[in-house]
This record gives structure tokens, sequence and C-alpha cells, in this order.
């Protein structure tokens, strides 16, 4: 049981994390490879105030979200500007700086120890008819964090639903696709990108701070680039831009390597063949390989759909 | 001061590398304007067919050489057969991804053959290092050094003098035009692609010699070529290779001398890159030797 | 309305504009024809604001367009149609319309999709369909339409995002005969409408019907700004076109 509550966990942080993808590089076009970054700065950013500074649930998550969006700001009004290749290679650096700051900046981060002893959120309520005590909800256990996360998912994707609704997303995916003509019918190109970039972030943030909260530990190794493959492969399979096919992915692509334990392998040991289930040294190889093979045949199949080329003048 | 001469050499060496391994990305990138993801990977890839063949086969050091450019060369073919061939005629970045997705697998790949562990070869006499003057130079760093040099005299001869070198230039520069010429414009995409990627392998061969060999080895080069390459002008072969030099030179200064007392820690070498990409892209996104620069 | 000065563009070390000076009165159909390379689809870009000019001025209604962002002169009501088709073909006819018509409202409002304004835009952008009669395809994607059509929804689509002045670039290009005369209607619908036109062509007989004026360049200058009929007869158009004497 703990098990299924555990994926049931994982998937709505990840349905947080890719939607939130899903307006900048799916309905944007933006090849943004320093989301991870973001949900890394979201995480750290969780532990070191809750860990350090005591603060409270709802606090560390706004202050993640933020303080993602803030650097994601910074970078976007460095890297907006850049055509594709190079808005690419842009982001990727500052992921890379990002998680160079994470293993060395060892008085606020802890280097690759990580940082542990993350608490579980509480929520307190004054007693209505008295208040002179607090009702406490406490999500230390599994079952009420996945209700918690479960809410937050519900929430953000909704929040993304509207977005995906809205006229903005229209803007945003004509710019993408020919950004000479939507310049002429008076969308601004680069204040929509840099938009749709902060609000990912922000939501990267807060996926960022509920990973920290239920890991209770985290460290460098949890975002590395292995990890934005992933997410990125989320997308593609469920179709860059849309709702509820990255929904569908994301629940897809984190449940199949569960699939990966039950096959077992024939190994010759003392007592002759025997059928064991593959270790555990291997399985974390197989489960990147599976996913890298996933996202190259679909990259293959809609080579002709994905990525319409920017149209020029 | 009197680490200066060693911190240049130091940088020589790391430049040096790094060159090789960005000349075989920025051919390709001015051929095709593709990021070739796996470039690293394959320069991780080589070192490990050596490994294979040479430690854990027990074959001797030529035909094990010989051995893994063979195997390298067909890798290399498969790669753009499979990997970069099919999506030219799509959106740039589609390739970018394939080789992130192709990088990916060669790692885990490596990782389930090899192990995650570190490995080293045995380099015997070539690690003990030589005084000259006031500097410390192991004989595999010399050979690093001599046959870069050579390399990148080869590269130029070839294209600036050849035949082959002008049909190269002419498809970096309007790939249509050529087609038009007459020349079957694959061949020679084929032909930089496996070349690049020898070169690669053969800068993973040397670094396993020099340092060691690790799976993850290969990320970290991709991005410092990629580093480079911004510096000097995606698609600038030369800029690019001073940009790896420069690169290397920054790197070593960096953690090397001390400023005032302070000097920079050792795990901020491979931020160093990236913030060099960062404020490149905000000062002079055509790089320091490109001309055109083309904006989203 | 248009006011180009002693306008100077350097693309890629080539120069391609060498002064134009053009004045284009409001309420004006003019045609602009030229040789391939000519620099016309430059002037176009120029004007929307893609290329920095080296050197002159664009003013557009008493503003001084020069340093403004495409977005900021599209606002001030220059509208554009593309040689190569400027609408977005993954968006559906309708979508289309609606982009135009919702550029007008502050960023927090297109956050919201259910709200009153973009109730009432959905059906002017229906009504605008209905014009071109491509109202029956109106959630169908762009990309389905035929080159005509397409044409034909990107220059109701300019008229719906409320442009004065509309810069068409060859918009026969591409069409068939049919589509012809539907498209050479609603030029001369928007002339009626006291719209200011501005068309490049090479059909030269396809803009003989309906322009006030005719603009000819080469090798990036004006050569002839003239009544139709004046430039027809002119003996240094076919000079210019077929670098022969008639």
């Amino acid at each position: 049981m703990e098990y299924y509550l555990h994926l049931a966990i994982i998937t709505c942080i990840y349905l947080i994390l890719a939607q939130a993808l899903n307006l900048n590089f799916g309905l944007g076009g933006m090849f943004n490879l320093a989301h991870v970054a973001c949900y890394a700065i979201g995480a750290y950013t969780t532990a070191i105030l809750a860990v350090d500074y005591q603060y409270s649930f709802l606090i560390c998550i706004l202050y993640s979200g933020l303080v993602a969006s803030l650097l994601s700001l910074i970078l976007g009004a460095i890297s907006l500007r850049l055509a594709l290749d190079y808005f690419a290679i842009g982001t990727l650096s500052f992921s890379f700086i990002i998680s160079a700051l994470l293993i060395n900046w060892k008085e606020l981060t802890r280097g690759v120890l990580g940082i542990p002893g993350i608490p579980r959120p509480e929520i307190y309520f004054f007693d209505l008819p008295s208040f002179n005590h607090f009702i406490t909800i406490d999500f230390s256990s599994n079952y009420n964090f996945l209700i918690l996360v479960f809410c937050f998912a519900v929430i953000t994707n909704l929040i993304f639903y509207f977005i995906f609704k809205a006229p903005y997303s229209r803007a945003l995916r004509a710019q993408s696709e020919f950004v000479h003509a939507s310049q002429t019918l008076a969308i601004n190109s680069t204040a929509v990108r840099l938009w749709s970039f902060t609000i990912s972030s922000f939501f990267a943030g807060i996926a960022g701070s509920f990973f920290a909260y239920y890991i209770n530990y985290i460290d460098p190794s949890s975002f590395s680039l292995q990890e934005m493959l992933f997410v990125f492969s989320i997308i593609i399979v469920g179709r860059p831009g849309s709702f509820w096919g990255v929904i569908a992915a994301s629940i897809f692509l984190v449940l199949l390597p569960e699939g990966l334990r039950f096959i077992k392998i024939l190994e010759f040991t003392n007592e002759g063949w025997i059928w064991i289930p593959i270790p555990s040294s291997v399985l974390g190889p197989m489960r990147q390989f599976l996913y890298a093979f996933i996202l190259f045949t679909t990259v293959y199949i809609n080579k002709g759909v994905l990525f319409p080329t920017q149209r020029k003048i | 001061m009197d680490i200066l001469p060693q911190l240049l050499i130091n940088s020589l060496i790391t430049g040096s590398i790094y060159a090789l391994v960005c000349c075989g990305i920025s051919l390709v990138y001015g051929l095709l304007r593709i990021l070739n993801f796996a470039h690293g990977h394959i320069l991780m890839l080589g070192a490990y067919s050596y490994y294979l063949f040479n430690s854990t086969l027990g074959i001797n050091f030529y035909c094990s050489f010989a051995l893994s450019f063979i195997f390298i060369a067909f890798f290399a073919a498969i790669t753009f057969k499979v990997f970069v061939g099919p999506f030219l005629n799509y959106n740039p970045i589609l390739v970018f991804v394939t080789t992130l997705a192709l990088s990916i697998m060669l790692e885990s790949l490596v990782s389930i053959g090899f192990g995650v562990n570190v490995k080293s070869l045995d380099a015997g006499e070539l690690l003990n290092s030589v005084e000259i003057g006031s500097v410390y130079i192991t004989p595999i760093q010399m050979i690093i050094i001599s046959s870069a040099l050579f390399i990148l005299l080869l590269v130029a001869l070839v294209i600036h003098k050849t035949v082959i070198g002008r049909l190269i230039r002419a498809l970096s520069e309007n790939s249509s035009a050529g087609q038009s010429l007459g020349i079957n414009s694959h061949y020679v995409y084929y032909g930089v692609f496996i070349f690049g990627s020898l070169v690669a392998a053969f800068s993973g061969i040397m670094l396993a010699y020099e340092t060691n060999l690790q799976p993850l080895m290969g990320n970290s080069y991709t991005i410092k070529a990629f580093a480079a390459m911004i510096l000097g002008g995606l698609g600038n072969l030369w800029g690019t290779i001073i940009g790896a030099f420069l690169l290397g030179l920054v790197e070593n200064l960096s953690i090397g001398l001390d400023f005032g007392g302070y000097s920079l820690p050792a795990g901020y070498k491979d931020a160093f890159a990236f913030l060099i990409i960062l404020l490149i892209l905000v000062i002079r996104p055509q790089g320091l030797f490109g001309r055109t620069y083309r904006k989203a | 309305m248009l006011d180009i000065q002693g306008l100077h563009l350097t693309l890629n070390k080539l120069h391609i504009l060498k002064g134009i000076d053009i004045e284009i009165n409001s309420g004006e159909t003019v045609g602009i024809i030229g040789p391939n390379g000519s620099g016309k689809t430059t002037l176009f870009n120029s004007i929307s604001g893609f290329h920095q000019s080296n050197d002159g001025k664009i003013i557009f209604n008493g503003a001084d367009l020069t340093k403004l962002a495409p977005y900021r002169r599209a606002r001030l009501g220059i509208g554009r149609v593309f040689q190569n088709f400027g609408i977005f073909r993954e968006q559906s006819l309708v979508e289309n319309i609606l982009i135009a018509l919702e550029t007008k409202q502050s960023f927090w409002a297109t956050l919201w999709p259910w709200s009153k304004q973009n109730r009432i835009n959905k059906i002017r952008a229906l009504g605008f369909l209905r014009k071109v009669k491509l109202h029956e395809k109106a959630n169908e994607k762009a990309a389905s339409l035929s080159g005509g059509q397409m044409r034909l929804l990107e220059i109701i689509r300019t008229l719906a995002f409320g442009a004065d002045l509309f810069l068409l670039d060859e918009p026969t290009a591409g069409v068939s005969p049919k589509m012809k005369a539907e498209i050479s209607e609603i030029i001369k619908k928007l002339k009626k409408r006291q719209k200011t036109v501005l068309i490049i062509e090479h059909d030269i007989n396809f803009i003989y019907g309906f322009c006030d004026r005719v603009i000819v360049l080469d090798a990036g200058r004006v050569v002839m700004d003239d009544t139709p009929e004046n430039v027809r007869k002119n003996p240094k158009l076919q000079e210019i076109y077929f670098g022969t004497k008639a």
C-alpha cells in the first residue's frame, strides 16, 4: 500500500512539473532546458527555509515559486531574445551553473551531502468558536500528504487549463509558429515569452517544494540532466501543447518503469540457471534507457508534426 | 608567480582536448546547423571501446586503437543514419533532442555494461612526469598537445587547400548552392560526421590515459564544446578552436591563481564555462569571432 | 499618412535600399512593382520594423516609426500580409481572427478564458469569416485551406485587427485565377472603406484595375511614381524588366 501511495505522490508532483513545462515548451516552442534547474531551486529553497529557519509550509511553497520565477526572469531577460539553438545552450548552461552551485556552495546547500531532515508540512487552523487553540492537520503520513499534493496538482492543472483556453495561449502559439506575423498583430512576442517562462518556473518551483517535503532529503543528484530528459519525454510523448496528452503521458511514463521490476532475467548460479529480478544497479540505467528510447521513437514517428520550423520573412 | 608556467601548460593541455572535441562538433554545425549533443558521449564510447579491447580483452596497443577506431567509425555512420539524417529537413532542434536521447542511451548502456564506477587504464611509463625548466609534464600530455596540433593542422590543410575542403566550405555557406553544383552532399556529411567522431574518440582515449574513464564523462565535454562554440561563434571553426584554448586558459587560471589571498574552489572550474556562455550570450551573441547572428 | 524620407538599408553588407522617398496619402491604393531583388519586400519589412534602417525616417500619421519595435508599429495601425502566408497554420480559422481581435486587451485579461469580451470577440470573429465565406470552416486548422483562401483569411484578419495601412506582399502569388478575382474584390472593398493599401505585385495587369498610383522600384531606388496609365506607357518600364530598350 505504501508503495502505491509513493507512486501516486510522485505522479502528482510530475503532473505539476510537466504541465508547467508544457506551457513554455509545448505551447511557446521555447526549448527550455532550465526547467529542472528551477525545480531544483524550488526544492532547495524549501529545504533551506524549512530546516534552517523553520518557516511554515505555505510560506515555503510561495517562496520556492517566487525564487524560481525570479531567477528565471533574469535568465529569460538574457536568453529569450536568442534564436532557438542559442536559447537551448543558454538555458542548458544555466542549469549546469545551478547544479555546480548546488554541489559547491557548501555553506548554503551542504554540497553533495544534501539537506536531510526536511519536516513534513503542518497546517494550523484556529478553532473558530473560541480562538484559543489550534487545530493541526499533520501531513507526516503519506496518505495525508497524497491528499495535499493531489489537491495542489488539481489546482495547478486547473490554472493551466484556464491559461490553455485563454487568449494568452493563442498569442503564445502564434509567436512560436511565426514570430513576425504575430508582431504585425501587435503581439509583444518578448513579453509573451517572458511571461510563459516565469509562470512555468513558478510552478516548477512549487513542484520542487513538494518534492523536498515528500522525500525529506534532497541532494544535487536528484536534479540531473536525466531528470530534464524525463520531463521532456513526458511533453513529447503527450504531444507538445496538448493539455490532456501531457496529463496522460505523465501518469503513463511515471508508472511505466515500475513494470521493469517484474521482469526477470536468467542467471547462472551455483544452483544452476535460475530466474532472478533485475538487480537495482542495472534498474536505474535501464529506466534511463527506456525513457531515452521512448523519446527517440516518439520524435522519429512524429518528426513531421513536432515543432514546426519558425517561418522566415 | 612561479606556478604561472605550469598553469599555462595545464591550460594548453585542457585547451587541446577541448579543441579536439570542438573540431567535430563545430564542423557538423557549420555544415548542417545542428547541435550534436551526443558528441561528448562518442568520446566516452571511444574511450570505453579502447578499454574493452586493450584492458579487458588484452589486445595490444596498436590493434586496440585500430579496432576502436573502426568501431567508432561504424557507430558514427549508424548514428548519422538513424539519429541525424531523418531529421535534417525539420526543425534543427529535433536533432538536438534525438542526440540528447542517444547520449542518455549510451550513458545507460555503458553503465550497465561496465558499471558506473571509475575505471582506469594502465598507462605505465606514460604518466611519469618529466621536469622541463620549472614545469612538470607527462609524456601522455605531450602526446595530447602534439597530436592536437597535428590534427588541427591537418584539418586546416584539408579545409583550405583541397577540393574536399572547398566542397565543405561551399556546403557550409549555402547547402542548396552546393547541391546544385551536383555534389552528393550526403557523402560529405557522412565524412565530416565520422571524422569528427574519430577525433573525439581519439581524445577520449587520450583522456582515459590522462585521467580515467567513467560513463558520465561525456556530458561535461559536450557542454564545454558548446561553450567554446558560443565563445568563438557558432559554426565558425577557427573561432571555436581559439575559443577552446581560451576556455582552457580561463578555467585553469581561475582556480589556479589566487586573487588577493582568495582562490576559487576547484569545484567551480566547470561552472566557469557555463558562466562564460551566459556572459557571451548577453554581450555578444554572435561570439567573439562571429560575424552574423540570427535573432529569435 | 505614410511618409518615407531618404530610407537607406544595408543587410549582410548588401546595400538594398538606397534612399527611398515615398509619400502615401490616406485612402490611396498604391501598387509597387519592380524586378526581383529591387527591394520591394525589404521596403515592407522596414516599414513593419523587422529591419532597422541605417538612415532615413519613416513617419506614419505624424509618429516617427524609425526606432519603434514591430509590435508597437502594428499598434499604430500598420497591417501586413506576408508573401509566404502569415496565417498561423496550426490554429483554427476562428482562432486566427481572434488573435487579431485580442491584442487590445491587457495582459491579465488575456489569462481568463470566459470573459464577456471573449464571447463578443468570438461572435465578431465569425462575422469577419462570413465576409469571406469561410465561416463553414471556422473550426478547421488553417493549414487545410487553399492558397487563395489563406490570403483571404490573412487580409480579413488584418482588417479585423483594425489596421489603417495595409501592406500586401504579392497577394496573388500561388493563387488560382478564380481566387484572384475574389482577392481583387476584397481589395476594392478595402478601398471603399477608405483604407490605405500598398500592394507589391508582379502581375501588372492585376493592379492596373484599381490602383491610384504605381511606384516602380529598381535596384533600391524609386524610378517612377505616376498614375498606372503613364507608367504603362513609359518605355523605361520594359527596360527595367527586360534590360532592353523597347
